[in-house]
């Protein structure tokens, strides 16, 4: 008997949202340890990679919910991290997006955001979800406004500061969206 | 609450039960946790620290295969404290690691009886070959409990944390 670890997987045109697991944590690492990870609080230790990990893991285990790794569909290689992110000192979930060096500028970010926003509506049947955005990230800013987040107010956090409520766009909104599309093509 | 970890060994003692972590002992981890009573393993911490590192906890097992187990009273089935390998990838060793969370727990033998258990397993059924405990400098308690464990200071140990040294405890590998 081996201990088994199981989460719901995603697949989308490009990547599979799948556990993290240690083979992850390599580019993990360099990420968190990189000046990258400026816009989510760091850069950190190797040491507080490891737990950031295992704690993304096991916010699965403890909400029910959480993030995934995003791997390349084709060679399964570690891209970021991206999903629901929900500690007990945040004002409620959000969806949090990570891309490691490697993958920026691919839109990888926005595909599996947006698989994130679809689990949260489709399959927990939320209503509501956002994203909280350091107020000088200005990357993880663009996303949301392309993502067609609406902001609201700052959530001010005691160590990581000032963050920007980032509402996404509602189940409701999404769908006078796409009719909206529909009707023009 | 959906429970994604599965197939997680669970260990009696004569007192004791040893089990993979739940969301339920959370509670009793975080009054451990931002109390002084972590002064040695790295507290205390706020609420919001105490549950990341729950996470991570629990997030142990799934990366590693193993991870620490809470142990609770059989008899009432009130948790009191966690103990098992604790292998994090930015240890030099493979670690035997144990906390009492609630003090009234203190003073009954029960972290000893745990530990053994899980270095029992440890040894048994994961196969190391050895292991060490890391003990903070001032953590007597711990120290003593190492000792009645049967391991012994390993001056020769590397550090896990080498700007901040600590005892590091070698086992000995049961034969049992």
């Amino acid at each position: 008997m081996s201990v088994s670890f199981n989460i719901p997987e995603i697949e989308t045109a490009r990547l599979r949202l799948r556990l993290p697991m240690a083979s992850d944590l390599d580019a993990y690492t360099a990420f968190r340890m990189s000046d990258r990870s400026k816009g989510v609080g760091g850069p950190f230790d190797a040491a507080s990679a490891f737990q950031s990990l295992a704690a993304i893991v096991g916010q699965w285990q403890l909400r029910g919910y959480g993030r995934w790794m995003v791997a390349d569909r084709e060679t399964d290689a570690p891209l970021g991290i991206v999903g629901i992110f929900h500690p007990t000192d945040w004002p409620e979930p959000e969806i949090g997006w990570s891309v490691f060096a490697d993958a920026e500028g691919k839109g990888i970010a926005m595909e599996a955001a947006l698989a994130a926003r679809d689990y949260a509506y489709n399959t927990l049947r939320w209503r509501r979800i956002v994203s909280l955005v350091l107020e000088d990230n200005h990357r993880s800013i663009a996303l949301a406004k392309r993502m067609g987040c609406v902001a609201e107010d700052i959530f001010a956090h005691p160590t990581f500061g000032n963050l920007r409520v980032w509402r996404h766009l509602s189940p409701a909104e999404i769908c006078a969206t796409t009719e909206q599309m529909e009707t023009q093509t | 609450m959906t429970a994604y970890l599965a197939d997680t060994p669970v260990l009696t003692t004569e007192r004791l039960t040893l089990r993979a972590p739940k969301l339920e002992d959370y509670p009793a981890w975080e009054a451990f946790f931002t109390s002084d009573r972590a002064q040695f393993v790295g507290g205390p911490v706020d609420a919001a620290q105490a549950w990341r590192s729950y996470g991570h906890l629990v997030g142990m097992w799934a990366l590693k295969g193993c991870g620490s187990f809470v142990f609770e009273r059989t008899e009432d089935g009130v948790v009191l404290g966690s103990t098992g390998p604790w292998v994090p990838n930015y240890y030099p060793e493979k670690e035997i690691g144990w906390t009492v969370w609630r003090p009234e727990a203190e003073g009954h033998g029960y972290a000893f009886e745990a530990a053994s258990a899980a270095r029992d397993y440890a040894f048994q059924t994961l196969g190391w070959d050895t292991a060490v405990s890391y003990i903070d400098h001032g953590n007597d308690r711990s120290v003593a409990l190492a000792k009645r464990l049967g391991a012994f200071e390993d001056e020769n140990a590397v550090q896990p944390h080498p700007e901040k040294p600590c005892h590091v405890y070698r086992h000995p590998a049961r034969s049992a």
